[in-house]
């Protein structure tokens, strides 16, 4: 069943709050009320109403003071000015301290009951929006438990018995068995990674990766990333060329978690850039932050993609000539790069390459 | 190496299975046990060279008790292990401040579920190997 609403109306004139508590009792909301803003502010904590009209012009502490008050306690409920000096520039002002609408007196009962359903149905979006997001967060963290037994474990078992079986059959098996059995094990190890891939990025934990924080180098962190591509990029003639400016100062990391979100990236240069291609990666100390570059003359990313190649599970448009790809592995990248406080962008233009910065803190010296 | 005697201590039959065909067909000699209980039992009544051991057993990470129970015991604790497990990434949750691969211990090394052939052989290789030179000095 659904709670009446509650809406928190506060008003140092009591001709006002009579009126609005008149007009919107027989819309059956459940009204409190309070004469100024500080008492206002009390009733919200101990209410915790859906909507507050406000007046602007108080004694004491202002409408928008308390507009500013009611976001911070709680943004989703839904505030609403009351001003008897409707200009403008009042209105936008209380509108870009988050009002959600605003109420020129003199106002009809009509005016202000349409005003306030608007608001209540505001409200009930908003609260059903961080349900979901809540939902959707929890649908996450179920999928990787099911991924890793259900999928997982199987997998791994059948690729185990092909290795023995492989083994068993070794001596009777002709050439082009053995061959079968290879793609068979191969398409499995495949599925594996990529089932691995996905726990991965479901598991990263931002809160344990900082638990393992020490002072990192950069220089070494770069090295290791691009010596796990550099068969790759072998492989497909592609040159990966280093510059790290030296000295740098450590910064405070983790190192596995760093290489990894590196390796990703550079990884992604080498699958998006054709045979013959060339990566650059520069690292540099910038304005106390180090600055690591990869640039690629690969395929590029598309303006569509690009706003959404850090998100979970995102694949593009553009399609890498036969590489796999699970759609996490910039997403895993940027968490990571999060937890160590840094950020990181990507600039790209279809068939010119792409761009991808990262800015790490550096370590700041104990004095 | 028909003398080498290895124990398996896995509650999945068809990893046991994919397992032990690579290690007979190295010629090593092979028991298995399905859960740890009889796995214990069977490596206190002796002569075993090597023990293969599963962390995810039973009703959670049963082979850790295992690991532990071994430990305790000092003659126990000469045999090397091999432990193959599928969760490489939790170890972690199961050890909290250690390094991904938790020295359960004396003389151990870890592999990740499904196992390749070559690189099963190479580790009990090594295993057995480290263990006998440890032995030689010893004695």
């Amino acid at each position: 069943m659904e709670t009446t609403p509650k809406i928190l109306i506060i008003d140092d004139e009591e001709i006002v709050i009579d009126s609005c508590t008149h007009i919107l009792a027989k819309s059956g909301y459940q009204i409190v009320t309070a004469k100024n803003g500080t008492r206002g502010l009390e009733m919200m904590e101990k209410e915790n109403p859906d909507l507050i009209f406000v007046d602007l012009k108080m004694p004491g502490i202002s409408g928008l003071e308390v507009l500013g008050k009611v976001q911070e306690y709680d943004p989703t409920i839904v505030p609403i000015v009351i001003t008897g000096f409707a200009t403008v520039s009042s209105a936008v002002e209380a509108m870009k301290k988050g009002a959600y609408d605003f109420l020129p007196k003199p106002f009809t009962p009509d005016e202000m009951r349409l005003i306030a359903r608007r608001a209540i149905d505001k409200r009930k979006l908003v609260l059903e929006t961080i349900a979901l997001r809540r939902e959707k967060e929890m649908l996450r963290e179920q999928f990787a438990a099911i991924v890793s037994h259900e999928l997982k474990s199987p997998l791994g078992a059948v690729q185990q018995s092909m290795y023995g079986l492989a083994s068993d059959l070794e001596d009777k098996l002709s050439n082009e068995q053995k061959n079968k059995i290879e793609r068979l094990q191969s398409r499995i190890a495949d599925l594996l990674k990529l089932v691995n891939t996905w726990l991965r990025a479901i598991s990263v934990d931002i809160s344990t990766i900082r638990e393992n924080f020490e002072p990192t180098s950069i220089v070494e962190t770069v090295s290791k990333a691009v010596e796990n591509v550099q068969q790759h990029a072998v492989r497909k003639d592609i040159s990966i060329e280093t510059s790290l400016k030296e000295p740098f100062a450590p910064i405070n990391g983790n190192e596995v978690t760093l290489v990894e979100a590196l390796v990703n990236i550079i990884g992604n240069a080498v699958k998006y850039t054709q045979m013959g291609g060339h990566i650059i990666v520069t690292a540099r100390e910038e304005d106390k932050k180090i600055l690591v570059e990869i640039k690629d003359d690969g395929v590029g990313i598309s303006a569509e993609d690009l706003p959404h190649v850090f998100d979970d599970f995102y694949v593009g448009t553009t399609k890498p000539e036969g590489e796999r790809r699970s759609g996490v592995g910039l997403a895993i990248t940027k968490r990571i790069i999060e937890a160590h406080d840094g950020s990181i962008s990507v600039d790209s233009e279809l068939g010119k390459g792409s761009t991808f910065v990262i800015l790490l803190p550096i370590l700041k010296q104990e004095e | 190496m028909a003398n080498t005697k290895l124990l398996i201590i896995d509650d999945d039959p068809d990893y046991v299975d994919g397992i032990k065909s690579i290690l007979d067909k190295a010629d090593y000699d092979v028991d298995v046990a399905y859960n740890p209980k009889d796995g214990l039992e069977a490596l206190k009544s002796g002569g075993y060279d090597l023990l293969l051991l599963d962390i995810m057993m039973g009703r959670g990470a049963e082979g850790v008790m295992v690991a532990r129970k071994i430990n305790k015991d000092p003659k126990l604790r000469e045999i090397p292990v091999l432990i193959i497990t599928g969760i490489r990434e939790q170890m972690a949750f199961l050890f909290p401040g250690q390094p991904v691969h938790p020295r359960l211990l004396p003389t151990d090394a870890l592999l990740e579920k499904p196992v390749e052939p070559s690189l099963l052989l190479e580790k009990v290789e090594a295993l057995l190997k480290e263990a006998a030179e440890k032995k030689a000095k010893g004695a």
